[in-house]
């Protein structure tokens, strides 16, 4: 196991009358090369869990193992394990500050020590992960992009790092639907390509559900159901008592389902519920 | 003939970036929007749906050509403070509108600087609170909110000053599913029960379907304006406009391809299941 949490807890101002208990015994893992999304409502746990992942906030209760273990015992580097781990806040492009975007990917690597044809290459890398090219963004300043283009330079800027495992909050929140869609797609393809580790924070059911080979939902701070995104958007009761939505077209799956159809409802884009509405339809003409 | 709420005529904008190099932000628009229609804009970043918003409340004026406000010229400077009461913004990031430290504050701030009477005030501030469904929340500090919660309570700090017209820019983009349904059937009643004209800018595609009509922006331009139904028929290529479809319209034009005649008007997932079962 990759990343571990074992009855893992979390109380923001303990011992004061502003306690909160934002994490409650929460066991879960997440193996080397998975695709994983945590989902639930604002003040769920969510963006507390992740921030444990690589040693930004240390468990008040239990333990957080990474490659079996705990990360606050014994000798390990938060350092190294920051660049194995890599998190990617929320509204990221807020924490571009250099004069090029060369200097601004090139940041994480140059603390690491790098040589300057090192150096080169790692931004090379990072801009190339999400789709940018070299030389035509490399003297541009960050503050003239657009925002999608910040943000891609944000994420190619943790890449450059080389980590092992990215943690995405909210990665695509108030951009348009094309920007939304390149953002991705650079992100499952280096998940395919480069076995990356993906852990994606987000309200965006659709994106999810297409993305992810398993989900965490949270409610309450509490872990209340985990599984493949088919099994999980099946309840739909239990999802929608937890705050969430279930994607329109496993809404559609799952009404035409109890209406008797012989359907299959673990299908999330376009095309694949397309092929299936087709294939039922076409059999009940027989 | 019903004069229109807003009206604006070959409007044009232009931002200058670096003191020199000007970019058109909006290019030459026309547009009337009538009164207690719901309008939803939509089109990529940078096509100009923010500046137009803007100009519907005289925060922006014209570059070239005219905007009136249910008669109003936006150009005239003694129009203004009128213009903004009877048009009201909501942004983006809730915690950027909160002005006050209990939420009953909060809505009435904007009336305070109206100088009405604090006995109207209590009773408009009893009412907003009512109608966004937040007035078991009255002595709550805004900030211990939560997003769909503080969004609603920015749509009635606005709703306490009567406005004619409310303009959101994205209020659901930073909301959680929860929130996003809370704001989103706020402003649906404000629109049908209290006849609000909305203007509403979005990028979840999903969030139009219920409008009167879909204005499409590409490039400072409109690039289409019809009802959900047209904009959603599979006949406009929304790609090119680096747009998507919701989900459902998306399937009823893939199966249409397909050769299964599903009728162009398909939007929900119930109008899908009738038509399959």
């Amino acid at each position: 196991m990759l990343i571990e949490a074992r009855d893992l807890s979390y109380t923001y101002m303990p011992g004061t009358p502003f306690q909160v208990d934002a994490l409650k015994k929460v066991n879960m893992s997440i193996a080397r090369g998975e695709f994983v999304g945590v989902i639930g409502e604002t003040g769920s746990g969510k963006s507390t869990l992740v921030q444990h992942f690589n040693g930004l906030l240390k468990p008040t209760g239990g333990e957080l193992l990474v490659e079996g273990k705990n990360i606050w015992e014994g000798n390990t580097n938060l350092r190294t394990l920051r660049s194995r781990v890599a998190l990617l806040f929320q509204y990221p492009e807020h924490q571009l500050f250099e004069e090029t975007v060369f200097k601004d990917v090139a940041f994480g690597p140059r603390n690491l020590g790098m040589s300057e044809a090192e150096l080169e290459q790692r931004v090379r890398f990072g801009l190339a992960s999400m789709g940018l090219d070299f030389d035509t963004y490399r003297e541009r300043s960050p503050f003239h992009l657009s925002g999608g283009e910040k943000r891609r330079v944000a994420m190619a800027g943790i890449m450059a790092m080389r980590p092992e495992v990215v943690v995405l909050d909210e990665p695509t929140a108030g951009m348009d639907p094309a920007g939304r869609l390149k953002f991705m797609e650079q992100v499952s393809r280096l998940h395919r390509e480069e076995n990356l580790t993906v852990i994606l924070v987000t309200h965006n059911m659709e994106e999810i559900a297409r993305l992810a080979e398993k989900l965490f939902v949270f409610y309450r701070g509490e872990l209340v159901m985990q599984g493949l995104p088919a099994e999980v958007f099946k309840s739909v009761d239990l999802i929608r008592e937890t705050g969430l939505e279930i994607p329109v077209l496993s809404d559609l799956l799952q009404q035409l389902l109890r209406k008797g159809k012989d359907i299959r409802t673990d299908l999330f884009t376009v095309p694949e519920v397309a092929e299936e509405i087709l294939r039922f339809s076409r059999e009940e003409w027989k | 003939m019903i004069s229109p709420i807003i009206e604006t005529i070959q409007l044009s904008y232009d931002y200058t970036l670096d003191g020199e190099k000007v970019i058109r932000a909006l290019d030459n628009i026309s547009l009337e929007i009538t009164e207690g229609e719901y309008v939803c804009l939509i089109g990529p970043n940078g096509s100009g749906k923010s500046t137009l918003a803007r100009h519907l409340n005289a925060l922006l004026l014209p570059a070239a050509g005219d905007v009136y406000v249910d008669g109003l010229l936006t150009g005239k400077e003694e129009n203004r403070w009128e213009i903004r009461r009877r048009v009201g913004l909501v942004f983006q990031n809730p915690d950027n509108q909160i002005v006050a430290t209990t939420v009953e504050e909060d809505v009435a701030f904007g009336l305070e600087n109206m100088g009405i009477d604090p006995p109207l005030i209590r009773q408009r501030v009893a009412e907003a609170l009512e109608l966004v469904g937040m007035s078991s929340l009255a002595q709550h500090a805004p900030h211990l909110l939560s997003g769909g919660q503080k969004q609603r309570l920015a749509i009635a700090g606005i709703i306490a000053m009567r406005p004619r017209c409310l303009v959101l820019d994205e209020p659901t983009a930073m909301l959680d599913p929860r929130g996003r349904r809370e704001v989103l059937s706020t402003i649906r009643m404000l629109n049908r029960q209290e006849k609000v004209t909305v203007v509403h800018i979005t990028h979840f595609m999903e969030e139009t379907l219920d409008a009167d009509r879909i204005i499409v922006m590409d490039r400072g331009q409109i690039a289409y304006s019809g009802t959900p139904e047209e904009v959603f028929s599979g006949e406009i290529d929304l790609g090119s406009l680096e747009m998507d479809m919701p989900a459902i319209p998306a399937l009823a034009s893939a199966l249409r391809e397909k050769g299964m005649p599903v009728p162009q008007n398909t939007l929900t997932v119930d109008q899908l299941v009738e038509y399959l079962c």
